[in-house]
């Protein structure tokens, strides 16, 4: 492996252990959702350049566009998913206000005011309005 | 170079484990799960550099993929039924 490759891959590489040491080392689970999400796909991201500049064929840079590219798009939306969901029935360290509780009691007191002004005999959900 | 490499990546996903088995909750452990697919996808990544081969970067897409998909399942789950 030529040397620029081999620096990128030993980046990534690097960045994928320090997220690891942070998803253990930090002792709440949103902060464990920082750490295990952003850092392993910046290394990806960097060890995908460094392959790049290893093969050079423009089928391995184009697959590794759509690696880089899948990853992007999903690995956040997967992580957010998985910290609301968790909203409640994990025990969290927050240092202000928690903004996602106050939205829920908003979400709840508006379905039910529309619930009676319907008269319809629906149960209020805590589910947000819908897009 | 890649021996390096591949050795910090098998560290990193020795320690996505501990958590894996260590964690208090069940969206502790999906999220270790998450971040020691990407890991794996790295190490895979490295042996394709390594090789040559375009079978083994078709195959890290659908690993992407799946995890992707398996987390959002479990947090689906876990909306639904508390962790």
């Amino acid at each position: 492996m030529n040397a620029v490759g081999g620096l990128f891959v030993i980046a990534g590489a690097l960045l994928a252990l320090v997220g690891a040491i942070g998803v253990v080392r930090f002792e709440d689970f949103l902060s464990r959702i920082h750490a295990a999400s952003k850092a392993p796909t910046l290394g990806l991201i960097l060890v995908a350049t460094g392959v790049a500049f290893e093969l050079g064929t423009l089928l391995a840079f184009s697959t590794l566009t759509l690696l880089v590219a899948l990853q992007l798009l999903t690995a956040p939306v997967a992580t957010h998913m998985l910290g609301r969901a968790a909203h409640g029935h994990v025990e969290v360290h927050l240092d202000g206000e928690d903004e996602l509780a106050r939205d829920k009691l908003l979400w709840a007191a508006a379905s039910n005011a529309s619930a009676e002004t319907d008269g319809s005999g629906a149960a209020p959900s805590a589910e947000p309005p819908g897009p | 170079m890649t021996s390096i490499a591949l050795a910090i990546i098998s560290a990193a996903a020795f320690v996505f484990m501990y958590r894996v088995l260590r964690g208090p909750s069940l969206p502790d452990r999906a999220i270790a799960l998450d971040g020691l697919l990407t890991v794996v996808v790295l190490g895979v990544l490295v042996a394709a550099g390594e090789t040559g081969s375009s079978l083994l970067l078709a195959t890290v897409l659908v690993v992407v993929l799946a995890s992707f998909v398996a987390t959002s399942a479990i947090a689906r789950f876990v909306e639904r039924r508390g962790a």
